[in-house]
């Protein structure tokens, strides 16, 4: 009967009144068939109808939408889909760690001689560091209360289960985007698809339509008077290119090293509360100005398509992130952590105040990005004209802002608070900073490959990256003797060996421990699994090659058929 | 389902929801914007299916369409007369359509039929001449739209009959990612 029930939910109405009157079974049974269909469709609507009631910004959207076209709405989506990643690591780490501990503690033990003073907001340390706000504010203790909750337990799989969910969620999304928006090496840039596919339908602003149109009509006027770009380069030329790419390409490596190796020394500086600032203001300003100095470089780079232009500048700010963000994690997992009791919640602080100084200078960069541009392209000097809205630029913002969430999440439990906030404001101080300063971009097109790139990006290497620092953390480094929830085990994965012994004495849960024992904790088991996982992806691959030589193959007998 | 609205019975909007990929809340939404393009023409009450076609005029002046260089054509390629008065349901269909959650298949065949001016189910040159002019404010030279005419009519067509038929126009969308993006309208 289930069967029956799922087959007629997917019909329509007029098929399943039709199905069901064909079915060789009593009318009772038939009644009770019609009414379990019909609940499962009501509740599938009334489930579509409650997600839209909490879809936020609708309104605003279709506002950008409507004037500078989809591919600017993207960066506006894609802020609104990190949102709610943090909203949802928030609900769970406030659930599930902050409110038992709570209810069982409520007030923060405070050493008498601390209290606040309004500098903790920025630096994060004093006062906060005894609270809830960190790793240290927690306690190892099984609560006794309704019911007996592990602390232990409770924090090291709630961050866990979290990490691994988003990590699927992430992988899911990737491929869904893949499946539909990346295409086997197709050209498209040229007059079929300029013509025909290229309209953006949801742009109602007629400024903007104005816009579109021209700018069509000079991509137009270019293409058709386009010289062949596959000039025949001398020699010479070519190697001139090369070493100008060489060149640029250990320019903006050793330009990212150096950064890395700047920040490692300046780390040294940390002795007092006022200095600790220091270290995410270099950091942010190094993430402002060395991109800049990057985007310079087209000037005398010459790529074959502005694609591959575009794709080389996300590659180079990229390394440059990955290496400051490289740089401080190898300090705080190797210097700090033997340094300092109560270690954890120092990286904590230290996440904190990136988080907090990345904000604001995220301000500062909407302020100099797009207001200043803007200023200077309508007056000062009006051959530049009115700045175009980076998405490239801020997207990889957003997505570095988000990965020190990510990493911050052992550290600090609270961080997606005030990440959630942070991208709250953001979102109206860019549709604000849009609006009032940029004009519609004048390429149009390659939007979805973009949002397949960036997805990719988010997960792999920074998602891949923040998960790896916190598995190193949990489990090779010794956490803390003096506080937070694994103190006194020889590493924070040992809690889960602890919980295995002690199932091992309760009845019944035999196969979990046979589990552990034999499947997890077992080499030979994660061989396997990658070997059967490397056979299967070389057959999909030469699946997917056949495929692309039988499109050609049937393409040809198109051709051939009509001649 | 909890206020009771008196404008659809529970089926009608069922089978709404059955055809479309509006949900309730969108549909009533809907019925209000329809409404108020013409409020004396335009009953409240749709229980008994009144049979009330708004005219293209009208239609074509809602913000979302406005703008936009194909309006007319869109408006006509959903109306069942062809001349681009649509009744509710055809009103609803074209939203629908033209929505997020419409797969890409579905698109095509409308967006195949939007650049079809002359309505006999292929691109020649003379749509694609009309389809540039809109785009371009008739700001290209006669011989720039020819030969852009031309080379689209080169790139897409595969079976060689110098127009394009539905086949090479699915062909080429299936290789247009920012197809499913671009022919969308929000409303």
């Amino acid at each position: 009967e289930q069967d029956l029930v799922k087959e007629f939910v997917a019909l329509s109405t007029r098929d399943r009144i039709r199905a069901i009157r064909d079915l060789p079974m009593s009318f009772e049974e038939k009644k009770h068939i019609r009414l379990l269909s019909q609940f499962f469709r009501r509740c599938g609507y009334s489930i579509r109808s409650a997600r839209q009631t909490l879809e936020l910004w609708q309104g605003i959207m279709k506002e950008i939408g409507g004037k500078f076209g989809t591919s600017v709405l993207s960066y506006f989506v894609f802020l609104k889909w990190l949102l709610m990643f943090n909203i949802f690591s928030f609900l769970v780490n406030f659930g599930f760690i902050t409110i038992p501990l709570l209810v069982y503690d409520p007030l923060p033990n405070i050493p008498p001689n601390v209290s606040f003073r309004g500098l903790e907001i920025l630096t994060g340390a004093g006062y906060f560091n005894h609270t809830v706000m960190y790793y240290g504010g927690y306690s190892n203790e099984t609560l006794v209360g309704l019911v007996e909750y592990n602390m232990q337990l409770a924090y090291f799989f709630t961050i866990a289960v979290y990490m691994v969910l988003c990590g699927l969620a992430l992988i899911f999304s990737m491929a869904r985007s893949f499946k539909t928006n990346y295409v086997l090496a197709e050209s498209t840039s040229n007059g079929a698809w300029q013509l025909l596919c290229s309209w953006d339908f949801s742009i109602t602003n007629e400024r903007a339509v104005r816009q579109r149109k021209s700018n069509l009509r000079v991509q137009l006027k270019e293409s058709l008077s386009e010289k062949a770009q596959m000039e025949l380069l001398t020699l010479s030329e070519k190697l001139k290119h090369f070493g100008v790419h060489l060149g640029s390409w250990l320019l903006s490596t050793g330009l990212a090293v150096g950064c890395g190796a700047s920040i490692y020394y300046l780390c040294q500086y940390e002795q007092q509360e006022a200095e600790t600032l220091l270290v995410p203001f270099v950091v942010s300003l190094m993430n402002l100005v060395v991109p800049l100095f990057y985007s310079l470089f087209y000037k005398f780079e010459h790529y074959s398509s502005q694609r591959t232009q575009i794709y080389a500048l996300v590659v180079r700010n990229v390394l440059l992130r990955m290496s400051i963000l490289g740089v401080l994690c190898f300090y705080w997992m190797n210097v700090v952590a033997k340094k300092f009791s109560c270690w954890e919640s120092r990286v904590g602080q230290a996440l904190y105040r990136l988080v907090i100084v990345d904000f604001l200078f995220l301000m500062l960069g909407s302020f100099f990005g797009e207001f200043l541009s803007n200023v200077i392209g309508t007056r000062l000097l009006p051959r530049l004209g009115v700045p175009e809205f980076d998405i490239a630029r801020n997207v990889l913002e957003l997505i570095y802002a988000q990965t020190l969430a990510w990493i911050g999440i052992y550290f600090s439990p609270l961080l997606p608070a005030i990440q959630i906030v942070k991208f709250f404001i953001l979102f109206y101080l860019k549709k604000v900073s849009l609006t009032q300063n940029c004009q519609p971009p004048r390429r149009t097109g390659r939007a979805a490959q973009m949002h397949t790139t960036f997805i990719a990006l988010l997960f792999f290497p920074f998602f891949v990256g923040a998960l790896s620092m916190v598995a190193y953390t949990s489990w090779s480094l010794t956490p803390s003797e003096q506080c937070g929830p694994f103190r006194g085990l020889n590493n924070t994965f040992s809690v889960v060996g602890v919980w295995i012994d002690d199932l091992e004495e309760i009845p019944g849960s035999q196969w979990v421990v046979w589990i552990y024992q034999h499947v997890i904790r077992s080499e030979l088991f994660y061989f396997l699994i990658t070997l059967i996982i490397l056979v299967i992806m070389y057959i999909f691959w030469q699946v997917t090659q056949g495929r692309k030589d039988l499109i050609g193959l049937l393409r040809q007998q198109i051709v051939n058929v009509s001649v | 389902m909890g206020n009771k609205q008196t404008i659809f019975t529970d089926e009608q909007l069922d089978a709404y929801q059955d055809c479309t990929f509006f949900t309730r809340k969108e549909i009533l939404r809907l019925h209000g914007r329809y409404h108020e393009l013409a409020p004396h023409l335009v009953p409240m009450d749709y229980t008994n299916d009144p049979d009330c076609k708004l005219p293209l005029a009208l239609i074509v002046n809602m913000p979302e369409l406005k703008e936009n260089p194909f309006r007319n054509r869109i408006v006509e390629s959903f109306s069942e007369d062809g001349m681009g008065n649509l009744s509710f349901n055809e009103f609803v269909d074209m939203f629908s359509v033209l929505s997020e959650t419409a797969p890409r298949e579905l698109k095509a065949i409308y967006a195949f039929k939007i650049y079809d001016f002359n309505v006999d189910n292929y691109l020649c040159k003379e749509d694609l001449e009309k389809t540039l002019n809109r785009l371009t404010k008739e700001e290209l030279t006669p011989e720039e739209v020819d030969l852009v005419c031309e080379k689209t009519i080169e790139e897409a067509d595969l079976d060689g009959d110098n127009k394009l038929s539905f086949a090479d126009f699915e062909n080429m969308i299936s290789r247009a990612p920012d197809f499913l993006s671009t022919f969308h309208i929000r409303i």
